[in-house]
């Protein structure tokens, strides 16, 4: 397999954009493209999740790679669930380093404002089983609440620690202009904040370069039962730790070489979990970690210092592609105010269903 | 004939699956409707539970109970409850209940009170 690498990446704010969902996954790309100074695209990859549900659009791919005058080069959607991000840069990554193409462009849009939130919840519900979760009414935040409960039942961890996630990953935010929230909070004012909803964007360009640059050193991915109930230990995320692990292999690398994470905190537990089964922290001692400041900016492993998704938003089909956004620009050390020192090594968890399609991807500058 | 939810049976190796899956997860078994159809048992564990506010816009009801309850026999299931102090660990008993009407169409679950 070829070697490959991230050369030219873009971004916009993760607001209410009030142009099609086309032009939402268009306008990065060209960013993306400026900044690799190539239009000579092979392939387009558009990750996106809600498009026919909600956008009544379907085929994106078509629309965008028309919209950037790329055509006659082949295009994709991604539709992955909210792990679709992840899955479309891995499939790019896939196209690059089989040969089959040189240069791709990896996308992802989401235009969920076009709805209101209890449609928009409802429309990520559909992940779930439908007939073992979805009749009852569950919702992905009803699973994350019996998955919590569970684990600070289990393991110690209070609401004091999710408080402290997402004012971490909140007040990070403030920081990153694309981030959709913009305002700072307190562990004493949040216990029962609002999750968000947001449009959003994100790019990446990939191909096999001559030049070391920022190296997409290895790829996971993993799967686990769709309904939560029938794992042995639901409280056991098997398909993070597998994804994880797999990644890791491929680039070479271990958890300790990582200097940033983008982890998918759709729910501030999730980070903590995560932070354990990609190997960062021992099972059960990431909130212990969250305590002594480590992965805050400054830590030993800053952990979503793009904000997250609690504070850079989470437009579902997106969020892996804005991912690999931040851990690209860390890793040139563009990131300005929230720039991890020296930063060689970095690494994405993308979080599709709840736990059960994972994919990990593992970052590391050559130079 | 009182209605029930199902379990699968393999009738190869006889793990028992809930929700129903084509391929056995244990033995892997790859013919077509090998499995016996085994009605859930009706008592168990409360595993997790929650409270949801934020319902999904057919639900004409303020909040929904909703559970994780590890059945007798192994089996683990998710469900409503109707439990007014539901505690990790509890012994729980369910029946078999409309839990959503969509349109014309009535869906039956497991709905769990406190045994």
């Amino acid at each position: 397999m070829r070697d490959v690498y991230v050369i030219g990446i873009g971004i916009t704010s993760f607001t209410r954009l009030e142009y099609p969902l086309s032009e939402i996954a268009a306008y990065p790309a060209m960013m993306a493209m400026k900044d690799a100074g190539t239009r000579a695209i092979d392939h387009l990859y558009v990750a996106n999740m809600g498009g026919g549900r909600i956008n009544h659009q379907t085929g994106l791919a078509s629309a965008v790679v028309d919209t950037l005058s790329l055509t006659p080069a082949g295009a994709e959607t991604i539709e992955n669930g909210p792990a679709s991000g992840g899955s479309a840069v891995k499939t790019g990554y896939m196209a690059v380093a089989s040969g089959l193409h040189d240069t791709v462009m990896v996308t992802g849009a989401e235009r969920m404002r076009e709805v209101n939130n209890l449609e928009a919840t409802d429309f990520v519900a559909t992940l779930t089983h439908p007939l073992a979760e979805h009749i009852y009414g569950v919702t992905l935040p009803s699973l994350a609440a019996m998955f919590t409960r569970l684990y600070m039942e289990k393991y110690g961890v209070t609401e004091r620690h999710l408080a402290m996630v997402a004012v971490k990953n909140q007040n990070a935010a403030l920081l990153n202009e694309f981030a959709h929230l913009q305002q700072k909070i307190s562990i004493e004012g949040i216990l029962d904040s609002p999750e968000a909803m947001t449009n959003n964007p994100y790019v990446a360009v990939a191909r096999k370069v001559d030049r070391p640059l920022v190296k997409l050193a290895g790829v996971g991915q993993a799967t686990d039962t769709h309904a939560v109930h029938e794992r042995e230990d639901p409280t056991d995320l098997l398909a993070v730790r597998r994804a994880a692990a797999m990644a890791f292999e491929r680039a070479g690398l271990v958890p300790a070489d990582v200097d940033v994470a983008e982890l998918h905190d759709a729910f501030t537990i999730l980070e903590i979990v995560e932070s354990e089964e990609c190997g960062f922290f021992p099972k059960g001692e990431g909130h212990l970690a969250l305590e002594r400041g480590e992965t805050a900016l400054g830590g030993k492993l800053p952990i979503n210092v793009s904000g997250g998704l609690k504070g850079r938003g989470h437009p579902v089909g997106a969020t892996g592609v804005a991912q690999v956004y931040e851990i690209v620009h860390q890793l040139r050390g563009e990131a300005g105010e929230r720039q991890v020192e020296g930063a060689r090594v970095g690494f994405t968890c993308n979080f599709g269903g709840f736990g059960n399609n994972v994919v990990c991807l593992a970052f590391e500058r050559e130079n | 004939m009182p209605r029930e939810i199902y379990a699968y049976k393999c009738r190869k190796c006889g793990h028992t699956h809930y929700p129903y899956r084509m391929v056995c997860k244990d033995c892997g078994q790859n013919e077509h409707n090998e499995f016996e159809p085994v009605p859930l048992p009706k008592t168990g564990k409360l595993l997790t539970f929650t409270t949801l506010y934020s319902l999904p816009p057919d639900f004409e009801v303020p909040s929904l109970g909703l559970a994780i309850v590890a059945l007798a026999g192994g089996i683990t299931v998710t469900g409503q409850h109707r439990i007014d102090e539901p505690v990790i660990g509890m012994a729980v008993r369910g029946e078999v209940e409309i839990v959503r009407r969509d349109g014309y169409d009535e869906h039956y679950g497991m709905v769990f009170y406190k045994a």
